[in-house]
């Protein structure tokens, strides 16, 4: 298991003062965070932009040292014995650097598989496996230059699993890459989870794939926890509830007036869109509202056109919680 | 042991396909270092050679095509080691440099691995201009068959060391950049390459202690002008065995150093 409690990183920054002078500032990355992932367990890492995600994930990774806290990884203290983590950890970030272009896949596999200390048979072997894993057999002996995007991506997911570590940090892994791909390496990195039992920490600006991958999800902003649990926990405490759209031919003010009424004890939002070709109501509740407006219409005999119910995601949750400060007081 | 081989030759292999892809890279290694010496011999060629040369008070005329020798020989080795320090700044860029120092492996394995995988590389066909314009130059005297081999091995070991010292400045800062023209020019005026350190005023002196250029050219020259046998050339190996000690431990408490440096700042994503 890894277990960071109390996390903490300040940087000291130089500022400009003129043209000579430079005055120390101090940046809280990450203010005070306790963290646990479990082997085989996906967790979701969200914030917004700077709100310390990256810091976070190179502090459990043994490339920054925290200002306070601990992290223990399998028992072993990441702080104290940093050498022995690296050997179980390791990190893959979005993007297209982190490889040498003009090396092949194998190549660069070779190299930084003798990082971990593998040789030999055991590295050539390691190699074949990874490559099929990530489909990259046949462009094996091809220069990572001449690879598209999507292949740079899953060189650097084959590279990440090179050590075969048991905790794997994923900071943006699909970032710009085409949905198809995209899609494929969810499910790969799943499979990492839940066929090898590795531990992944990722964080992605893609909330539909946090929501499809993690079991648990922590919400930091500027370096402070504000929410930790599962997505489906946290859509149904910050989303606004079900979305229900009904289109009717027309709305009487008595059905209208009914209609507010009878939404009045379940905290419900109602707005009323007037279409083209009738009437759109838009009633959005975290109680099961749509048997009841239904019911309602049909007694007033409105005719009904169309219906949706549209879930909240992930992504309504962050958003409204942006929309808040820390303390969870909604913005003016 | 095994572990730091595996560095090592992975180091070898990376930096021939990064930075010697092509037949013209080969071509320049040995036509930019043979141009420049042949041009520094033939800067000497219009001046007063003869016995009331100043110079002759430090070497004899005949011997400038073989001083000049193993003086760019020396330069060469030293200086190829530079500009692979200059490059760390490619493994910053790429992002690599981060993935190095997120792995367990030997920090001064990858450091000296990267040394000697880029000297290897640089030097080999100038190292091989220089052996066969020895038979041609005059003034070669040496003390038995193994001098020039021993003087290849203390050239090799020593510009090993000083390039591992190098890479780990590098790892500190991307501004590192201004030892490229630091260790440039001066290198080649203070450590002997083109004249000798004894011919250079006091404070010339004091400067050509700080290149360990110095040393390796002192021994070089002992070797394969002075015919120096093993047993005399043992104090100037004493001194440069001091340096190198010195710069060894250096690197290696400078390398535990940049480490902390980057976990402290995160300054190894700069570039």
């Amino acid at each position: 298991m890894l277990s960071a409690l109390n996390l903490r990183k300040v940087y000291v920054t130089k500022e400009k003062q003129g043209a000579f002078r430079t005055r120390k500032k101090e940046v809280v990355a990450v203010k005070s965070l306790d963290l646990e992932i479990q082997p085989g367990e996906i967790v979701g890492l969200l914030g917004i932009n700077g709100a310390g995600k990256t810091t976070t994930i190179k502090m459990l990774s043994t490339l920054l040292m925290p200002t306070a806290g601990s992290i223990v990884i399998d028992g072993i203290d990441a702080l104290k014995e940093p050498m022995k983590v690296k050997k179980i950890v390791n990190m893959i970030a979005g993007g297209e650097r982190m490889l040498y272009w003009r090396l092949t896949a194998r190549e660069n596999l070779s190299y930084f598989g003798s990082l971990y200390g593998i040789s030999g048979k055991a590295l050539k072997e390691r190699i074949s496996v990874l490559l099929k894993e990530v489909d990259l057999e046949e462009a094996a002996d091809t220069p990572v230059e001449r690879y598209s995007k999507g292949m740079k991506q899953r060189l650097q997911i084959a590279r990440g699993l090179i050590n075969d570590p048991s905790y794997l940090f994923l900071d943006e892994p699909t970032l710009g890459l085409d949905a198809p791909i995209a899609k494929h390496l969810r499910e790969h990195i799943r499979d990492l989870a839940v066929q090898e039992g590795k531990g992944i920490l990722l964080t992605s600006h893609y909330l539909s794939e946090v929501e499809a991958l993690c079991e648990r999800v922590y919400i930091i902003d500027q370096g402070e926890l504000v929410l930790h649990d599962t997505p489906k926990k946290i859509i149904h405490d910050v989303a606004a509830g079900d979305l229900l759209s009904v289109w009717v031919s027309e709305l009487p003010d008595k059905t209208l007036e009914s209609l507010t009424e009878m939404l009045l004890p379940f905290e419900a939002s109602l707005t009323v869109v007037d279409q083209r070709d009738g009437v759109e109501l838009r009633v959005q509740s975290k109680m099961e509202v749509t048997a009841r407006v239904l019911q309602l219409l049909f007694e007033h005999g409105v005719h009904l056109q169309r219906l949706e119910v549209e879930k909240p995601k992930l992504e309504d949750a962050i958003l409204k919680l942006a929309g808040r400060d820390v303390v969870g007081r909604e913005t003016a | 042991m095994k572990g730091l081989w595996c560095v090592l030759w992975s180091e070898i292999k990376k930096s021939h396909r990064l930075n010697f892809h092509s037949t013209l890279i080969y071509f320049s290694l040995l036509v930019w270092p043979a141009i420049t010496y042949v041009s520094a011999y033939y800067s000497f060629k219009p001046f007063n050679l003869g016995a009331q040369s100043p110079l002759n008070r430090f070497f004899s005329s005949d011997k400038i095509g073989v001083f000049l020798l193993t003086g760019y020989l020396g330069y060469i080795f030293f200086w190829s080691l530079v500009q692979s320090a200059w490059q760390m700044s490619f493994e910053r860029y790429s992002g690599t440099i981060e993935l190095i120092f997120l792995s367990p492996v030997s920090r001064l394995g990858v450091i000296y691995g990267r040394a000697a995988a880029d000297l290897l590389e640089g030097v080999w066909l100038f190292c091989t201009f220089a052996l066969l314009a020895a038979a041609l130059v005059s003034g070669i005297h040496v003390a038995g068959w193994w001098s020039i081999p021993l003087g290849l091995l203390v050239l090799v070991v020593s510009a090993v060391i000083w390039g591992g010292f190098l890479n780990v400045i590098f790892l500190f800062s991307r501004d590192s950049g201004f030892l490229y023209t630091v260790l440039d020019e001066p290198m080649l005026i203070f450590s002997g390459v083109r004249i000798p350190v004894a011919a250079m005023p006091f404070w010339g002196k004091a400067v050509a202690l700080v290149f360990p250029l110095t040393y390796v050219l002192q021994i070089l020259r002992e070797l394969v002008i002075e015919g120096m046998g093993f047993i005399r050339i043992l104090p100037s190996l004493g001194v440069l065995l001091a340096v190198l000690t010195l710069l060894f431990l250096l690197s290696g408490r400078l390398a535990i150093l940049a480490e902390r440096h980057a976990q402290k700042t995160g300054n190894l994503t700069l570039f």
